[in-house]
């Protein structure tokens, strides 16, 4: 759906000792629906990876010789059937399928929880959601999960001392030995 | 670069209210390395008939002593451990991952300062510049840098959860301790005659004590065993009414002992009935958080508990024998010349155990993550409890213990020989403790078994290496 893209060049911003992100965010915003965004910095951006990402947009990042980066950010053409690629971002707004299994992890010792859900995904088909109970809030497991492409979504239960997650598996190339 | 990055990435996360992780410290292991050489100083000289008892508690030798414990060891440790621990208590990233190195350096840049310029009091060493304003100055920076980076990562959240809140009020005592610190330096270094300065320098020493070891270290220190030991044993967390009280009341005793007495000095009272007071509130927190601790004990779901929550059970309880043993001076009216006992017992029995009971278990779970982390799930890895050998760590840990407890008898009675060979005791288990948490991270235990599986890591001793997204 894309045809355009604008051109936007954050590196004289960023060798300055400036932010750019307002900018960034203000060129996305001004985005027309066919539009997409070349973004050229002096590195890998990957929290903005990860925001765009969660704001629909898909991405193409490659090195320039140099040493900087030329990003291209595409607006996704519509909610992905779950079994297509799938942003590696924390945070979506599309239906998740419902959970293909469930765990309940609450009577483990740490870091046992953690672990039995990463090997849990691993078993698991791109797209498929797992869901599982713990005793606290994973904050050691979810960048392990950012850094294998899974997204998840979780909260306590109304009890305020259950814990739920979802991890929907990411694209299974973004999940290999790294 | 990555730093601003970051700090925007999560600027504007936080208002999509998306669920934060936890990565590792980068400089937390450094912290602890050199948490640990200052302690094994300061047994040293203990050992070496050096300070206090061998010398008055307010001479030069006996702070040299005092604040290589106090900031080398106490003060270092604690902050490597909030670094890594105060995200985990309110689940959002520190604020800044680059700080910490600066922090520290500052900080033992200061100590050492602070070494210095107390030596030249003591006339050991002899230099026409005074060094305790330099040092203080060095001091200030380093734990300012600690505060505004603990600070701005707590002000992500309200409310703070109960544990967490217990490390902001810890964080103000620091404030309020490093304060003093300063207007003592610049009264003994620079001469300087002003008289509420002088008021304060004269007799402000015990709000010092009280704000460091009362209000910084042991009210985070209470903070932290609240999460922690839920979270090892399998406990329900504690944020109830007692809970709650334990923190006010706390607090109002730390309040009053220190505003109320910084007041006191100042009009020309006597610092008496602040100190009493805060005392008594003080011992009404501690009362109430035993009864949280007693039930995080028995509530818990794990039967069998590991070395580390056992470890610290024996520091709870040195807390508790040090709060009835100052009852008792009190009562037969020998508080002040057997306060030394009294605070041996908090820094070693109290603070110390449970620092050391919880490296035992943090170093293997840090090592364990950044090692096996990125290979988990994929392909068999050794437990965390692989990379220790806790019938070894356990030998060390008693000895640790009996000794103490034996120190602060010999402190009692007093007997300064057998005092000197206690601590030595206590030396020898501090560096078998330190032996065995470097195997830990050294992964000594689990290599001998089996080599690293592919695409695992073998971590650096002292710095944690972030791993690419």
């Amino acid at each position: 759906m894309t045809q355009t893209y604008v051109d936007l060049d954050v590196r004289p911003i960023l060798r300055g000792g400036g932010e750019p992100f307002e900018k960034i965010m203000k060129t996305v915003e001004g985005l027309r629906p066919d539009q997409g965004l070349r973004l050229y910095a002096t590195f890998k951006p990957i929290p903005l990876l990860q925001v765009l990402g969660a704001k629909g947009f898909t991405f193409d990042a490659r090195e320039l010789d140099g040493g900087d980066w030329e990003v291209l950010f595409r607006r996704a053409t519509a909610p992905e059937p779950a079994a297509q690629a799938l942003p590696a971002t924390p945070q979506d707004e599309t239906e998740w399928p419902e959970p293909a299994q469930h765990m309940d992890n609450r009577e483990l010792d740490p870091p046992e929880p953690m672990v039995r859900i990463l090997a849990a995904i691993e078993e698991l088909e791109s797209g498929q959601v797992l869901s599982a109970l713990l005793c606290r809030e994973p904050t050691f497991l979810f960048p392990e999960l950012a850094k294998r492409g899974h997204a998840w979504r979780g909260d306590f239960e109304p009890d305020g001392t259950t814990y739920k997650i979802f991890v929907r598996v990411g694209r299974r190339a973004d999940t290999s030995l790294t | 670069m990555e730093f601003t990055w970051r700090r925007l990435h999560r600027r504007h996360l936080a208002g999509n209210a998306v669920m934060h992780g936890t990565n590792l410290s980068r400089w937390t292991m450094s912290y602890f390395v050199v948490a640990l050489g200052a302690l094994l100083l300061g047994e040293i000289l203990m050992a070496a008939g050096y300070g206090f008892p061998s010398a008055p508690i307010r001479a030069p030798e006996t702070l040299v002593l005092v604040h290589v414990v106090a900031i080398g060891w106490l003060s270092l440790l604690l902050c490597g451990a909030l670094f890594q621990f105060v995200p985990v208590l309110i689940a959002r990233p520190l604020y800044s991952d680059s700080l910490p190195l600066p922090t520290l350096l500052f900080i033992v840049a200061g100590l050492a300062g602070l070494v210095l310029g107390f030596l030249q009091r003591a006339g050991t060493i002899d230099s026409g510049v005074p060094l305790l304003p330099y040092a203080a100055a060095s001091l200030t920076i380093g734990f300012a840098l600690a505060l505004w980076n603990l600070g701005r990562t707590l002000c992500t959240v309200r409310p703070l959860a109960l544990p967490a809140r217990f490390v902001a009020v810890a964080l103000v005592c620091l404030a309020a301790t490093v304060a003093l610190g300063v207007v003592f330096s610049l009264v003994l270094g620079l001469n300087i005659r002003h008289g509420a300065l002088l008021k304060v320098a004269g007799q402000g020493l015990p709000l010092h004590v009280v704000a460091g070891i009362g209000g910084w270290l042991t009210f985070a220190a209470i903070g932290v065993s609240y999460r922690l030991l839920a979270m090892f044993m399998l406990s329900p967390e504690r944020d109830g009414r007692r809970t709650q009280a334990v923190l006010w009341l706390g607090t109002a005793a730390l309040a009053i002992a220190i505003l109320g007495g910084l007041a006191a000095l100042l009009f020309d009272k006597g610092l008496h009935l602040a100190l009493l007071a805060g005392g008594v509130l003080g011992l009404a927190a501690l009362g109430l958080y035993g009864m949280d601790v007693l039930h995080l004990y028995r509530a818990r779901k794990r039967r069998v508990i590991e070395l580390n929550s056992r470890m610290a059970a024996l520091a709870l309880i040195s807390l508790a024998a040090a709060a009835i043993m100052a009852v008792v001076l009190i009562g037969l009216g020998q508080l002040s010349e057997r306060i030394g006992a009294v605070v041996f017992l908090l820094v070693f029995g109290w603070l110390s155990g449970l620092g050391l009971s919880q490296l035992y278990k943090i170093v293997a779970f840090l090592t364990w993550l950044e090692c096996y982390g990125p290979v988990l799930g994929k392909t068999a890895t050794p437990r965390v409890q692989d990379l220790v050998d806790e019938a070894r760590a356990r030998k060390w840990f008693v000895l640790y213990y009996l000794s103490v407890w034996a120190a602060t008898a010999f402190l009692l009675a007093p007997h300064l020989l057998g005092f000197r060979l206690a601590v030595a005791a206590m030396m020898a288990a501090t560096l078998g403790l330190a032996v065995h948490f470097a195997r830990s991270r050294l992964l000594s235990q689990v290599s001998a078994q089996s080599g690293l599986p592919e695409g695992a890591r073998r971590p650096h001793l002292l710095v944690s290496i972030p791993r690419p997204s």
